[in-house]
């Protein structure tokens, strides 16, 4: 991510964020999580969506990218322990790249925004702790 | 989609102040040292908050017990890990970190903590005013070093408002936007 365009930095990021719904959404369908935590974390995965969508139609969007199910998602569907982790590792991956936009990012009004967002995916880190019953909420 | 803040997040936001204006942060800048603009200066007032909130946490324990105690303590280890970098990162930019006050000082500022939940919405509202004051940082700090320190260490206190959240039987995330919008 480091070193591209802005709106390069914003298409990795509105990928991720499709990655995170579209796990959410078959974590629902395959009740391989709580529905309540499942639909809150997809509700926030799409607020981002739609937010980096904005961002991206200010700043001269290119086409859209098209995006594949991942692998190990359906292994993950297993079970909520399978899955929970499964997310853990999405969720790292996604506080990591706004960590790096939010600090990178070359138009300056949109580094606290991101910001914003980041420090929401560390609370579903937290959140995905919590439902594995881990003690140690911080790491 | 605008800038939200609950009455508690106001709440959080008016304790903190208080505590912020009481733990050095509003000193002037010295007379030597790093180039004005460096961001020393305001790392040097993150560095204020966080000894403000190392001292609290540790109020914090005098109430606290089980997993909450267990949590505190390892969210207050950061905060003393946030501390040396904020330090190193003065250092490199030229400037002399202030030092915190005395235990008695920042006591002085603090609430009454009876019971658990009183210790616990105490750090929730620190935890507010701290990844605020990060990601207000983000904007304002001239190079991505700094910002990327910034960054590193607001997504920590994302992690730590969460689980002081938890501790209190709240969800983790209270929105899409920790403390703003895009």
């Amino acid at each position: 991510m480091a070193g591209g365009s802005d709106v390069d930095v914003l298409e990795d990021l509105l990928a991720l964020e499709n990655r995170l719904i579209s796990a959410y959404e078959a974590a629902l369908r395959r009740d391989a999580i709580d529905v309540a935590l499942g639909e809150l974390l997809r509700n926030h995965e799409r607020e981002h969506a739609r937010a980096i969508e904005e961002a991206l139609r200010h700043a001269g969007r290119r086409s859209p990218r098209a995006s594949v199910p991942a692998p190990e998602l359906t292994a993950a569907l297993r079970s909520h322990e399978s899955f929970a982790r499964y997310a853990l590792h999405l969720e790292a991956e996604a506080l990591g790249s706004y960590s790096e936009a939010a600090a990178g990012i070359r138009n300056p009004r949109l580094r606290q925004p991101l910001g914003s967002i980041m420090a929401c995916e560390a609370a579903h880190e937290v959140a995905l702790r919590e439902a594995l019953g881990e003690r140690s909420l911080v790491d | 989609m605008g800038l939200f803040l609950t009455r508690r997040e106001a709440l959080g936001g008016a304790t903190a102040a208080l505590l912020l204006a009481s733990c050095g942060g509003g000193d002037p800048p010295p007379s030597t040292g790093p180039r004005p603009g460096s961001g020393a200066a305001l790392l040097g007032s993150l560095l204020a908050l966080e000894h403000a909130v190392v001292a609290a946490y540790a109020t914090c324990e005098e109430v606290l017990s089980g997993d909450a105690l267990r949590n505190t303590r390892a969210i207050a280890e950061q905060e003393r890990e946030h501390v040396t970098r904020l330090q190193e990162l003065i250092r490199d930019l030229g400037g002399d970190p202030p030092s915190g006050r005395s235990a008695d000082e920042y006591a002085r500022t603090f609430p009454r903590l009876r019971e658990p939940g009183d210790a616990l919405a105490f750090a929730e509202d620190l935890e507010q005013r701290q990844v605020r004051a990060y990601l207000e940082a983000l904007a304002e700090l001239p190079d991505l070093r700094l910002r990327s320190a910034a960054a590193g260490i607001g997504a920590e206190e994302g992690a730590q408002l969460a689980a002081v959240r938890v501790l209190q039987g709240l969800p983790a995330a209270q929105g899409p936007f920790v403390t703003g919008a895009l």
